[in-house]
């Protein structure tokens, strides 16, 4: 059974944004506007981008990291839903159901590292990007929580298409949107379980670490830190 | 033995029927005030509903909740309420467990708090759900695991408990009403359950009550220790505590006390009630609030030395938002109300009068407000992850529940009122024939044994 | 009341009638939320949710509303039976 996972290395990541950009028009999240980011604090973002800022005048530096969700092994958004709308799939995504949600927000309370996003009002797409939205994914009603998912539905299209040549997936056959975006190929996806794959090489790795694994979430994308 | 202190026995049935006559006369005499009361928080209720139709319309954008600040006042109420439904159990089944005289006219306004207030908070969580109508949901695919799903069942379990143990007592009260005639007959010799008052009857009546004292109490417990788990059992700085059981059980129990207490002193006024409720009633239920003032301060003062100590980056990023930074005015003012004004004027007899009861419980009820505030935003508002710290300014449709929800409860009390008794009649009757010679009874119990007559035999001849 | 009409007897059988009924919602409802508990316990099995919330769960909450039932059907029945026959001498009344 696979186990998907996201290496994403710092020392290569410019905080240019285009991982967000994809993921916006892959997974047809809708805009929140500059009101509701601003003011209301409520940026609609699957991948997010923590800016740090260290130092002062000439030696200022700011680093990017973004953020995913993690698709925790252990997730604690899973052990308090009370609907059973989110739920750890056997390949290790964290799943939505859309369907199911109450929009009780328990799971983005829950979540250590805020990666959850909700629906405050009707979701809106500026101009007519609702019509040249992806057909793979579903949009989102109002009042439901969503996130990152890995780009599942391209993991599902790339088995299929796997099993249609009579072949299991390989290593490099799907990748995510961020990760086929990324112009520094700073963002690698795969599969963790498969040790010769590039993801569980890069994870193994000496730069390797997870935030706050700590907390014992087990979070299954891994950073590689800036190298010094 | 030596002189015997002549019981006096207080006259009968005169003196009975006149509390009887005033005891029930808001139910038999069907003044405008009522009428006055219920339209007017009628209208306020409607409108409230009216402003909430915008959250049903367009979905929860309409409040002021954000990301991360995404629980805000309609958490706080809900825990808020639930909080001063303690009031029923501990002055109800407690003192009738110890057998305290002076819980008498008290016990049935407690119990009506509990349950309009049940009703109240547990409608807040279904106000917060960004899908409502998909609230059957957490009927058909509901997981035991997540610890709402225990809140539901523990305050479903307690809403059935506080409302059985509020209407056994109202029993020989609804039959006493049903005998005088009391409008419409139907309904009072529908809920009277075909009381007459037969010694048979009562001892059905006191075992009943006797059983459900007693299941009550762990109930109680057990709720707001469950609601306190919907924190403690996430991973967030500032709620990922063990002493969070403990501390919202006695802070319900704190806030439910002072809110007993207003209500008490209000009714005292408007129901001409001052021959029933005196000052030694207000005295001891002042006593016990200072109590839970000093023992809510101790918990608090737990709490946080324990953050304050391990020192730990994210809990200290929560702990100086509260102690300095932009919360401060209300965890410094959650402080003050809990802490400072009803330890000031509690203590001293000489502030201890009905006024300033009063101006100390409404200072607790507010500050036990401030606490739920001061739970919820902001461990919310400090994420672990170092981005920016949130913030939360409510909405006109958040003010309108709030503003609707304790007009709701006063509209429930007062509907209850026009109605039922809001003083136990029979229990105060029980308690002017039997309750002296009991209590000296048992006194004599606790005093030391008489000589044994051989010993007096012996020494005297 | 000596004599009862008939229509006030009427009134005391479509009141205890009433009585009844209401007892009975009680069970049903009591009964439902044990059926509901239940359905989820099984549900949580179904899923391998970890089984010590929902079984610790249903072991405390299915006899909290069971006892609740039981004691409200048990001053029902009492009540019922320990009360005076509409025209018999028998017990004296007793308000106290």
């Amino acid at each position: 059974m696979a186990r998907w996972g996201m290496v994403i290395d710092l020392d290569r990541c410019t905080g240019c944004a285009a991982c967000m950009a994809a993921c916006h028009q892959e997974n047809n999240i809708a805009t929140a506007g500059p009101e509701e980011a601003r003011d209301a604090s409520r940026v609609f973002q699957w991948m997010r981008m923590l800016k740090e800022v260290s130092g002062e005048g000439a030696d200022v530096r700011v680093r990017f990291m973004p953020q995913p969700c993690f698709n925790c092994d252990n997730p604690p958004c899973v052990r308090v839903c009370p609907v059973h709308a989110t739920y750890l799939s056997p390949d290790g995504i964290v799943g939505q159901v859309y369907g199911r949600c109450i929009g009780c927000r328990y799971c983005m309370v829950a979540c250590p590292y805020g990666a959850k996003v909700f629906n405050w009002l009707d979701p809106e797409w500026p101009g007519d990007l609702k019509r040249r939205a992806n057909p793979d994914v579903s949009l989102r009603p109002r009042g439901v929580v969503e996130k990152c998912t890995f780009c599942h539905h391209r993991i599902i299209r790339a088995r299929e298409a796997a099993r249609l040549s009579g072949r299991e997936l390989e290593d490099g056959d799907v990748t995510t949107a961020c990760a086929e975006s990324c112009p520094a190929k700073a963002i690698v996806f795969g599969d963790l379980a498969e040790a010769g794959s590039r993801v569980s090489r890069l994870a193994r790795g000496p730069r390797a670490f997870r935030l706050h694994d700590d907390l014992g979430t087990e979070p299954k994308v891994i950073y590689l830190a800036e190298k010094k | 033995m030596n002189e015997r202190v002549q019981l006096e026995v207080p006259a009968t049935s005169l003196d009975d029927s006149h509390d009887e006559d005033e005891l029930l006369r808001a139910v038999e005499e069907h003044g405008v005030g009522f009428k006055v009361t219920f339209t007017l928080l009628g209208m306020v209720i409607l409108f409230c509903w009216a402003i909430f139709g915008r959250q049903l319309l367009r979905g929860l954008g309409v409040t002021g909740l954000n990301q991360p600040v995404s629980w805000g006042f309609y958490i706080v109420n809900f825990v808020f309420f639930i909080g001063i439904s303690h009031a029923g159990t501990l002055i109800s089944a407690i003192l009738r467990l110890t057998q305290a005289e002076w819980r008498r006219p008290i016990t049935r306004m407690a119990e009506i708090i509990t349950v309009v207030v049940l009703a109240i908070g547990g409608l807040h969580p279904v106000l917060d759900l960004g899908r409502p109508d998909r609230m059957l949901n957490i009927f058909t695919s509901g997981r035991l695991q997540s610890p709402l799903l225990w809140d539901v069942c523990s305050i479903s379990a307690y809403f059935m408990a506080s409302t059985v143990y509020l209407f056994l007592p109202m029993i020989p009260d609804i039959a006493l009403l049903r005998d005088r005639g009391a409008r419409p007959h139907w309904f009072y010799a529908f809920l009277s359950w075909g009381w007459q008052g037969t010694p048979r009857q009562h001892a059905v009546l006191e075992r009943a009550i006797a059983i459900l004292m007693i299941l009550v109490i762990p109930i109680a417990i057990s709720v707001h220790t469950v609601i306190s788990y919907i924190f403690a059992m996430t991973l967030q700085p500032g709620w990922h505590s063990t002493i969070f059981g403990p501390y919202f059980v006695v802070g319900a129990i704190f806030s439910g006390i002072a809110a007993l207490m207003v209500v008490m002193i209000v009714l005292r006024r408007v129901f001409h009630l001052e021959r029933f409720l005196k000052p030694i009633h207000f005295d001891h239920l002042a006593k016990l609030l200072l109590v839970m003032s000093l023992l809510w301060f101790y918990f608090t003062f737990c709490e946080y030395i324990t953050a304050f100590f391990g020192n730990e980056p994210s809990e200290m990023r929560v702990f100086f938002y509260k102690f300095s930074g932009g919360f401060a005015p209300y965890f410094w003012g959650m402080v003050a109300c809990n802490f400072l004004i009803p330890v000031v004027l509690l203590a001293f007899r000489r502030f201890r009068t009905i006024p300033g009861i009063l101006f100390a419980s409404i200072a607790v009820v507010i500050g036990m407000w401030l606490e739920r505030l001061n739970i919820v935003i902001p461990s919310l508002a400090n994420p672990r992850l170092p981005y920016p710290t949130g913030f939360y300014v409510p909405s006109l449709v958040e003010w309108a529940i709030f503003i609707g929800a304790f007009a709701s409860f006063i509209l429930g009390y007062a509907i209850f009122s026009r109605f039922f008794p809001l003083i136990s009649v029979w229990e105060i009757k029980e308690g002017k024939k039997h309750s002296l010679a009991a209590t000296s009874e048992r006194v004599r119990g606790y005093l030391p044994d008489p000589l044994p007559q051989k010993v007096i035999g012996g020494e005297s001849s | 009341m000596s004599q009862d009409t008939v229509s006030e007897r009427m009134e005391q059988r479509v009141i205890f009638g009433l009585q009844v009924l209401s007892v009975s919602m009680i069970w049903v409802f009591c009964l439902g939320i044990c059926a509901w508990v239940i359905h989820l316990l099984l549900l949580s099995h179904q899923l391998h949710d970890v089984p010590s919330a929902s079984v610790g769960i249903s072991i405390v909450a299915i006899p909290v509303f069971i006892t609740g039932a039981s004691v409200l059907t048990y001053v029902f029945i009492g009540l019922q039976r320990g009360g005076v026959a509409p025209n018999a001498g028998g017990e004296k009344r007793e308000d106290s």
